[in-house]
């Protein structure tokens, strides 16, 4: 019997087509929309990912992401280390920074300065060289994102001398690092470099990166280094969710991403509820015919589920895989670097799929179910 | 499209399987492309406080290493060239060995040239003495003409000039002994002093040599041989012409925030470890806090550093520690708290979590 209803469904070609493109075409729209969005305002968030270390980051009471700090007088440190639970803390130093390339532009950077000794702050990995090269002097460790904006001949970066602050800065290696969301060029050097580097003020310390000791869970270490050094601790995760909340509340991404996902159920619904009806007004004599000889509606309303069904995995499974081939073609592009498919919005559109196909085929069943099987006569 | 059966409709099993084996790509493709964000732990050993005073209150401090004697500036006591520099850096000199002379012509010459002095001193002393010695002659054979005159009892036999004249000649003999006299007089004073003029130059001789004022390490030799040297120091550049110090033992000096240096536990060892080797630390011994909270020079190398912010420095005393520390290095210090004391609010509860 269900056969029978896939038969009908695939009877009409181009209706059949056109369910799936309608189902398709919204998936994709809602799913890779959303993608791009969860991963634009993920961006406020990568800083804090590119440090794979830090459990917890201390700064100052009024410091509210990575890149809207007020930094604090270097002793803030210490006063960090004396807490019993951080098992270690190192300076974090992150400025913003005007830098004159070798062909004499301007560049707006942000300069990071990582702890001498330990290097944490750093990106987790290289794309090219090794971090050893900062113990070299005047070394700067640019990220790859950068190295396509500020070198966009295609020079290779490694070697190339750069003015910061009237100071020389020689770039010896690439970092593989997540892009800020600015995508601002990002220059890694070592702590006392970067004093040199940033134009001065009288504190110059951002951060303090801090591990927890084992056994205490970096909830309760923030809330140990806060009662004791006045200063405010984050964890890794809140903090990030910090930098997310910036975005959200001073950009009118939410919105305008929430009414293009918007505008891709509208879309599935009209078409597919458009599509549906008319496929089913069109069968209405074979609906007619199955009730003469007996098939009761729970029956038909099996088949229509089915055809629904049907439709809802080819559509899903196409739009899906339409948005893994789209982030999968433009991973090579810089702007895309580190975009991902979260697993919720999958979900999500399945979930959007699933009320869209529900609402069409109720409203297309109401019909049928009040067919008397004389229809098939009409 | 022989490989297919003859019943194959593309859209009714061509379709599903195409839909089913892309929800598994992309299923996987998530699956596979999710961003790591796992914590690791740092690759390279951070400061940390270890063994017993992980887990009990205490306060940190970044410090310097310098030497037991703090650095001495080795000045000279006279501006000069450099002609012989004694000491390389890395040298443990004794008390009182020397370090390096400037250049001694000029009193050498003096020394000479004083000698000379008193070579004519000496001269002079015998001079007189012969005049002394001639003028006694002269004055004891007036006094014995003026004595015969005197003894003959015939008033004419000796004219009244002839004794006049005797007696004048005898004055004068005494004149000029006593002349002769004093002549001798001045030539010892004048000996005395080519003498003092002597034992002054060869003082400035010894001055021209710098010795080490304590025994220690000579850390840094800035000059070199014909470099002229001021007795104000530097002489145009600021540094200090050899720098050393008493580095057996070593000491640290750690700057500790005033607002942390009334919790710090003074007397107690410090846990210190040097810069980049985290992983080697020692155990100092106290020495002593210094009286004054002063602002913090700050270690970060920066030459216009305006840091708003003072610091208690304490001094420890570290072990023999094989070379691992060296002067002017910096160090990371923990050292214990004070227990038992109200500004630590709520320690003990926070750590049974």
């Amino acid at each position: 019997m269900l056969w029978i209803a896939i038969r009908m469904l695939t009877g009409d070609a181009q209706k059949f087509y056109g369910l799936v493109f309608g189902i398709a075409f919204s998936t994709l729209l809602i799913t890779q929309q959303l993608t791009i969005f969860v991963n634009l305002i993920e961006r406020g968030a990568s800083a804090v990912y590119n440090v794979p270390s830090a459990d917890v980051w201390v700064m100052d009471p009024v410091s509210r992401t990575t890149d809207v700090n007020f930094p604090m007088p270097a002793t803030a440190l210490d006063k960090v280390r004396s807490v019993p639970g951080v098992e270690w803390a190192v300076p974090h130093l992150r400025a913003g920074a005007s830098v004159r390339t070798g062909d004499g532009d301007l560049e707006g950077v942000s300069v990071i300065g990582v702890d001498d000794a330990t290097l944490i702050g750093m990106p987790r990995r290289m794309a090219a060289g090794s971090t050893d090269v900062l113990s070299r002097p005047d070394s700067v460790i640019i990220d790859d994102v950068g190295t396509t904006r500020m070198f966009e001949g295609g020079q290779d970066p490694i070697g190339q001398r750069l003015e910061l602050n009237d100071q020389r800065a020689v770039i010896r290696g690439v970092a593989d690092a997540i892009p800020s969301f600015t995508s601002q060029v990002t220059l890694y050097t070592k702590y006392s470099n970067a004093l040199n580097y940033v134009p001065g003020t009288r504190n110059r310390m951002s951060f303090v990166l801090v591990g927890s000791a084992d056994g205490i869970a970096p909830e309760v270490l923030t809330q140990r280094i806060e009662e004791e050094t006045g200063l405010r601790a984050r964890t890794r995760d809140q903090f990030a969710r910090d930098g997310v909340d910036f975005i959200i509340q001073n950009t009118g991404i939410p919105l305008n991403f929430g009414i293009t996902v918007l505008l891709g159920f509208i879309v599935g619904v009209a078409i597919v509820g458009l599509t549906f009806s008319l496929f089913i007004r069109d069968n209405i004599k074979q609906f007619g015919a199955l009730k003469a000889i007996g098939v009761t509606n729970s029956k038909i309303r099996g088949m229509v589920a089915a055809q629904a069904g049907l439709v809802g995995l080819i559509g899903y499974g196409l739009g899906v895989l339409g948005t893994v081939g789209f982030i999968w073609g433009f991973s090579s592009n810089p702007t895309f670097k580190g975009f991902y498919i979260p697993w919720q919005v999958p979900l999500i559109s399945l979930g959007a799929v699933t009320v869209i196909l529900a609402l069409t085929g109720w409203l297309a069943l109401r019909n049928v179910l009040k067919t008397e099987p004389a229809a098939v006569f009409r | 499209m022989g490989l297919l059966p003859q019943d194959f409709s593309f859209a009714r099993k061509g379709l599903p399987i195409v839909a089913v084996v892309g929800l598994i790509v992309a299923a996987l493709f998530i699956w596979f492309g999710l961003p790591e964000r796992e914590l690791e732990e740092p690759e390279r050993e951070p400061p940390r406080a270890t063994g017993e005073l992980a887990n009990v209150p205490r306060v940190a401090g970044a410090g310097v290493v310098e030497p037991s004697s703090e650095t001495i500036s080795i000045g000279t006591a006279l501006a000069g060239l450099v002609t012989d520099l004694k000491v390389q850096p890395g040298d443990y000199v004794t008390k009182g060995q020397p370090l390096f002379a400037v250049d001694t012509r000029a009193i050498r010459s003096r020394i000479a040239e004083t000698g000379a002095g008193v070579g004519e001193a000496r001269a002079a002393i015998s001079e007189a003495q012969a005049a002394i010695a001639e003028a006694r002659a002269a004055e004891a054979t007036a006094a014995r003409q003026l004595a015969l005159y005197r003894n003959v009892e015939d008033p004419a036999a000796v004219s009244q000039a002839e004794v006049i004249r005797a007696e004048g000649e005898a004055s004068a003999a005494r004149e000029r002994r006593q002349t002769a006299e004093s002549r001798l007089a001045a030539a010892h004073a004048r000996l005395d002093s080519a003498q003092a003029q002597v034992a002054s130059a060869r003082t400035e001789l010894g001055r021209a040599t710098v010795r080490a004022p304590i025994a220690g390490e000579i850390l840094a030799v800035n000059i070199r041989p014909g470099e002229y040297l001021s007795t104000t120091g530097g002489g145009g550049n600021s540094q200090s012409f050899i720098e050393m110090g008493e580095t057996r033992p070593l000491h640290i000096r750690v700057d500790i925030d005033e607002e942390q240096a009334p919790r710090v536990a003074l007397g107690e060892p410090a846990t210190v470890s040097p810069r980049g080797a985290a992983d080697r630390q020692v155990k100092a011994r106290f020495v002593r806090a210094e009286p004054q909270v002063v602002p913090k020079r700050s270690l970060t190398n920066s030459a216009a550093e305006r840091v708003d912010v003072r610091v208690l420095q304490i001094i420890y005393e570290l072990p023999d520690s094989d070379g691992l520390f060296r002067v002017g290095q910096q160090v990371d210090a923990f050292i214990p708290a004070r227990r038992g004391r109200s500004t630590e609010p709520s320690q003990p509860a926070q750590l049974s979590e």
